[in-house]
């Protein structure tokens, strides 16, 4: 493990839940269907994720630094309604769990003006060490803001489209 | 039987349906030097117009203003990483479907060293091209639909088909 890291962390944000990342639908995302295709709202929200990563000091830097990186091991993701080119994205972000490797996130995009939910993402991101490309605890500082976090998102309702497992519903 | 107004593919009964190939483009690699979460999604809807294509639900379907098919659900599991240049292969498996979904996984190996490095489980919607709502598969559809669920049903459930996400909580 990591006992620090050799950058300044930005301030943490504890708000439950997370609501700072914005995006907006790029022309490049839109299929023959004439809306943000299924694969780039998966690129929106790992960007949502990346913008978690970053609150929790794990940005760019822990990359380029060759101290680690995070990867994605599993997505779950639940298409409520069309987004257009150029409509713009509001994320909110909750920490659903965490262990010494991992967290387990849940994201929710809503259009930005419109205000409806277009889509839901569960996801779980797991630390790596850049030598190995293998899990590895996170780093110390980082294991005690995620600690901050969860005492503000450990009360939070689990949200209704969480653990969700598909299937048809016979009628 | 309402037949489409453009030719349908000979149909393929091998299971799983086993046509797609693809490779791993620069572009869809990522700062931590392998394809990003959202490209594998991106492979992977190019594997479902492929398997859309054997029941005539591809872009000739809306090309011709007859309809499109939504994807509105999508579980992904990342169980190794590829790089650029990778060979893919894509298997497509029907688990299940009804009169207006369909639901079926895709898994991608790596089409020389043949390792599995990603499943992709889906809900498809057939929507009308007039309402954008959903509607009945069109007749070629469903019996091409009906002919390869038989044919897919003696294959095993994939174990990574019918996932829950989540991490072991401690207290």
């Amino acid at each position: 493990m990591l006992d620090s890291l050799p950058y300044e962390l930005p301030e943490l944000v504890t708000r439950a839940p997370l609501d700072t990342h914005r995006s907006t639908v790029l022309p490049e995302w839109v299929d023959w269907n004439g809306h943000m295709n299924v694969a780039f709202y998966v690129t929106a929200f790992d960007q949502a994720s990346g913008a978690f990563m970053r609150n929790m000091g794990l940005g760019r830097r822990y990359v380029d630094g060759k101290l680690g990186m995070t990867f994605v091991l599993e997505t779950h993701v639940t298409y409520d309604r069309e987004m257009r080119e150029g409509a713009p994205m509001r994320f909110s972000t909750q920490l659903l769990a965490r262990d010494a490797k991992k967290v387990h996130l849940f994201h929710e995009m809503f259009h930005g003006e419109q205000g409806y939910l277009a889509a839901t993402n569960e996801t779980i991101v797991m630390n790596i060490d850049y030598a190995t490309r293998r899990s590895a605890p996170w780093p110390a500082p980082v294991a005690v803001r995620l600690e901050e976090l969860w005492q503000t998102h450990k009360d939070l309702l689990k949200p209704a489209k969480a653990g969700r497992v598909m299937g048809l519903s016979k009628k | 039987m309402k037949l489409p107004p453009y030719p349908m593919v000979e149909p393929d009964l091998s299971a799983p349906f086993d046509q797609h190939r693809a490779t791993v483009l620069p572009e869809w690699i990522d700062w931590n030097g392998h394809m990003n979460v959202g490209f594998y999604v991106v492979a992977f809807d190019k594997a479902t117009d492929t398997l859309a294509n054997q029941f005539g639900c591809s872009w000739d379907y809306t090309r011709e203003k007859i309809g499109m098919t939504f994807v509105i659900e999508a579980h992904v599991t990342y169980d190794r990483e590829v790089k650029e240049g990778d060979p893919l292969r894509i298997t497509s498996q029907i688990l299940d479907h009804d009169a207006k979904r369909l639901h079926f996984i895709h898994c991608m190996y790596h089409g020389s060293e043949g390792y599995l490095a990603a499943t992709n489980e889906l809900m498809m919607m057939n929507i009308d091209y007039e309402t954008r709502r959903s509607a009945p598969w069109p007749d070629w559809a469903m019996e091409r639909l009906d002919k390869m669920a038989a044919a897919h049903k003696k294959l095993p459930v994939p174990a990574q088909a019918g996932r829950l996400i989540g991490i072991k909580r401690k207290k």
